[in-house]
């Protein structure tokens, strides 16, 4: 026990997590998403356009983030070999006889290695294009493929042949092609990492702000907790949804920009339940034996109340996220959220909404929001229930 | 209780100030508003138009668009300071009177006050089988807490839960309205195109028609929150004393759960009322987006497409008030039903 109480939970705090650890479905959910969510950041080894790695005249590039530097080998050879087949042109037209027919000859080879060039510099657009043109070479080069190789935003209308986006499901493409041609599960995958990125920094930003305005409401009191309150009444009456799709009518927000705005309207929240926390905590012997020994307001607050008033904030926590993801699906359907070409479960279902034959691109995001925020849920309930017991008793 | 009440109907008014200042004052200073967004339009349309003239109008072409300009930043309120700007629309509002639409050409009040029907024929339904389907399960489920029923539906609860109520309509719209699946009903809307046609009684089948998707989506999307509210509320109950006395003294467990228990737990279901009183009016932006049935909803939705920025602010001023009201209609009947309140 003395080992638990140095510590900067208290330990009914480290109790509960010891029984959220118990509760197998919670738990299991909670391992299950933070291991998808850490994969996500690993998709480009999974699901990608690009190529894991070029064996390229025996030199290996690694082409998985970046193709620049054998971009530019291809492409400086092609143009090399088109100047050089420009000037043998030219001394081919000054020349005579056995030089011209020699010339000719230096030329034709020229030409061949050059068309060679262009052959491949054509098939460099696409890495899928590379590896089916090394195949037919066999001359060792290779270009080794991910495991899932298209990616989010590669417009695919080439390969798909005489059909027209979007494509039902196939052994290419799992879930499709969406209107323009571009791979669902592809944008899915991504989709998902940024949809969690999106709600957990979201989050961060909200908790900071609400959980800073509450403790200052709640430990000081008196005037400022009068106009304070009032002014987050205020600001919770703001009509949100609105309001966002208006300020992001305006200014087409980025990523950043689009979180600012959401914290902006919606950072009350938490500091309502961490109000009523301080407000609680405040009175009781342990703070007012540290204002006794002359502990600073700022300790106090962080080291001393902020602990035992983690409940809220916890059992929150998943439910936030659950918000979070949820209205940039809003927003991304509305087309008030992330700039375009970002892969989207938000805009995938607006694309379903207007292509109704196209079942898969109502499927997929259906599904993908479905079970990440099922999973959410399920740690939701199982923190609410470590940290917030409600025992019904009744008689029978 | 009366000063209460009073007081809380005189914080409607800094807090309607409050709401309209801040998007007011956001519109005003965000980059690319409405002024730069029409001189936009403006130059783009006169480039369009232009195709054949040479580059040796453009200067007046650009004397022609700061006229323009200040023009446009008269019809805004953007020539004064803001505040004076914000004054006189606040003013304005106080008389009811909230602009003209640019694109309907007509005043916001009268474009608004007709959408209510609409925003209200759907809101009102879904509220109804909400509150007839989720009250019944709640109760049920606290009823036979544990059991396999209970358990089972809670499954069903869950996926509410992680759903948004407007995907559960895309979906739902998707599988019965005629797209690979089922064509059962139809792709939103209010009412057919031969609606005048139709005799009396094929126009109300027409009307419930089109009205059962969108109102299954109303109801869905309240459906987890409600029903488990339902639940908890009467299983706490059920665990007070007085349940227990009731018991004691001999009470058939029906009249126990029904007639004392029931009555209490449903306070909190009641005081909803209050918040679903701007859903019934207004309806929902998405919701109504996703059936396109054209209500207070997706008149904000368009206007904002459309950058209509008097029907924008309109719907906002509207939206805001009927939320602001609705809360206290919440307030209200928690202080009527629950005679332990005690609000000062």
């Amino acid at each position: 026990m003395e080992k638990l109480r140095s510590g900067f939970f208290s330990p009914v705090f480290l109790k509960r997590l010891r029984k959220f650890r118990s509760l197998k479905r919670g738990y299991y959910s909670f391992i299950l998403i933070v291991c998808l969510y850490i994969g996500s950041f690993f998709a480009e080894f999974f699901v990608n356009g690009n190529a894991l790695y070029i064996v390229f005249e025996g030199k290996r590039y690694f082409t998985l983030y970046n193709d620049a530097s054998l971009k530019k080998v291809i492409f400086s050879r092609e143009t090399e070999l088109r100047q050089k087949a420009t000037e043998i042109l030219k001394l081919k037209v000054k020349a005579e006889g056995q030089e011209r027919e020699k010339l000719e000859s230096e030329h034709a080879a020229v030409k061949k290695e050059h068309d060679k060039a262009r052959e491949l510099k054509k098939a460099f657009g696409k890495h899928r294009n590379l590896q089916k043109y090394f195949d037919q070479e066999k001359a060792g080069n290779r270009a080794v493929l991910v495991f899932y190789h298209y990616g989010p935003n590669e417009n695919l209308l080439d390969e798909l042949g005489d059909r027209n986006p979007p494509t039902s499901p196939d052994r290419k493409n799992w879930f499709g092609t969406d209107d323009r041609g571009r791979d669902v599960f592809a944008r899915m995958v991504y989709g998902f990492r940024i949809s969690m990125s999106f709600a957990l920094i979201l989050t961060a930003f909200t908790y900071t702000i609400g959980i800073t305005v509450g403790s200052i409401l709640g430990y000081f009191g008196g005037k400022i907790d009068f106009f304070g309150v009032r002014l987050i009444e205020i600001w919770s009456a703001v009509p949100f949804l609105y309001t966002v799709m208006i300020v992001s009518s305006i200014i087409e927000p980025n990523f950043i920009l689009l979180i600012g705005i959401l914290t902006f309207l919606g950072w009350m929240g938490m500091s309502y339940y961490i109000r009523a926390e301080f407000l609680r905590e405040k009175s009781k012997d342990y703070v007012l034996a540290a204002i006794a020994v002359g502990v600073s307001d700022p300790v106090i607050m962080l080291r001393h109340i902020f602990p035992n008033a983690l409940t809220p904030v916890i059992s929150f926590l998943p439910f936030s996220i659950v918000g979070g993801i949820s209205s940039l699906v809003t927003l991304d359907f509305l087309g008030f959220g992330l700039p375009v070409p970002t892969p989207s479960w938000g805009e995938l279902l607006s694309q379903a909404s207007a292509n109704i034959h196209s079942w898969w691109l109502m499927a997929a995001p259906v599904a993908s929001l479905f079970l990440t925020l099922l999973l959410i849920t399920f740690i939701g309930e199982a923190i609410r229930e470590a940290f917030d017991p409600k025992v019904f008793s009744r008689l029978r | 209780m009366l000063t209460y009440f009073i007081r809380r109907f005189l914080m409607i008014i800094p807090t309607f100030i409050g709401i309209t200042f801040l998007v007011f004052t956001v519109m005003r200073f965000v980059p690319g508003g409405p002024v730069e967004m029409a001189v936009l339009q403006y130059q783009q349309m006169q480039a369009e138009g232009e195709t054949t003239g040479s580059g040796s109008d453009t200067e007046v072409r650009g004397k022609i668009s700061e006229e323009m300009v200040e023009e446009l930043k008269k019809i805004y309120g953007f020539d004064k300071p803001f505040y004076i700007a914000y004054a006189i629309w606040l003013k304005k509002v106080c008389l009811l009177d909230l602009g003209v639409s640019h694109t309907y050409s007509r005043p916001v009040w009268e474009i608004i006050k007709e959408k209510f029907p609409v925003s209200m024929r759907f809101g009102l339904l879904g509220f109804l089988i909400s509150y007839t389907i989720c009250i019944p399960l709640g109760v049920f489920k606290a009823i036979r807490h544990g059991t396999i029923f209970d358990i089972s539906s809670s499954a069903i609860v869950f996926i509410g839960y992680s759903i948004p109520g407007w995907v559960v309509g895309l979906v739902l719209l998707i599988l019965f309205g005629g797209g690979s699946f089922w064509d059962l009903f139809p792709l939103g809307g209010i009412v057919s195109q031969n609606y005048d046609q139709l005799s009396f009684i094929a126009k109300i089948k027409d009307s419930l028609w089109h009205l059962i998707l969108p109102a299954t989506a109303y109801m869905l999307g309240s459906f987890a929150s409600m029903t488990i509210l339902m639940k908890n509320s009467l299983m706490e109950n059920l665990g007070q004393d007085y349940v227990r006395t009731a018991f004691a003294k001999g009470l058939p467990e029906r009249v126990v759960i029904f007639k004392h228990a029931l009555r209490n737990s449903l306070i909190p279901i009641a005081t909803g009322l209050g918040h679903v009183f701007s859903l019934i009016l207004a309806g929902s932006y998405l919701i109504e987006k996703v059936f396109n049935i054209h209500g207070f909803g997706l008149l904000g939705y368009s206007s904002l497409i459309a950058r209509d920025y008097p029907v924008t602010l309109g719907v906002l001023v509207i939206g805001s008030l009927l939320k602001l009201v609705g809360n206290m209609i919440s307030d209200f009947l928690y202080c009527m039903l629950d005679p332990r309140i005690r609000l000062e």
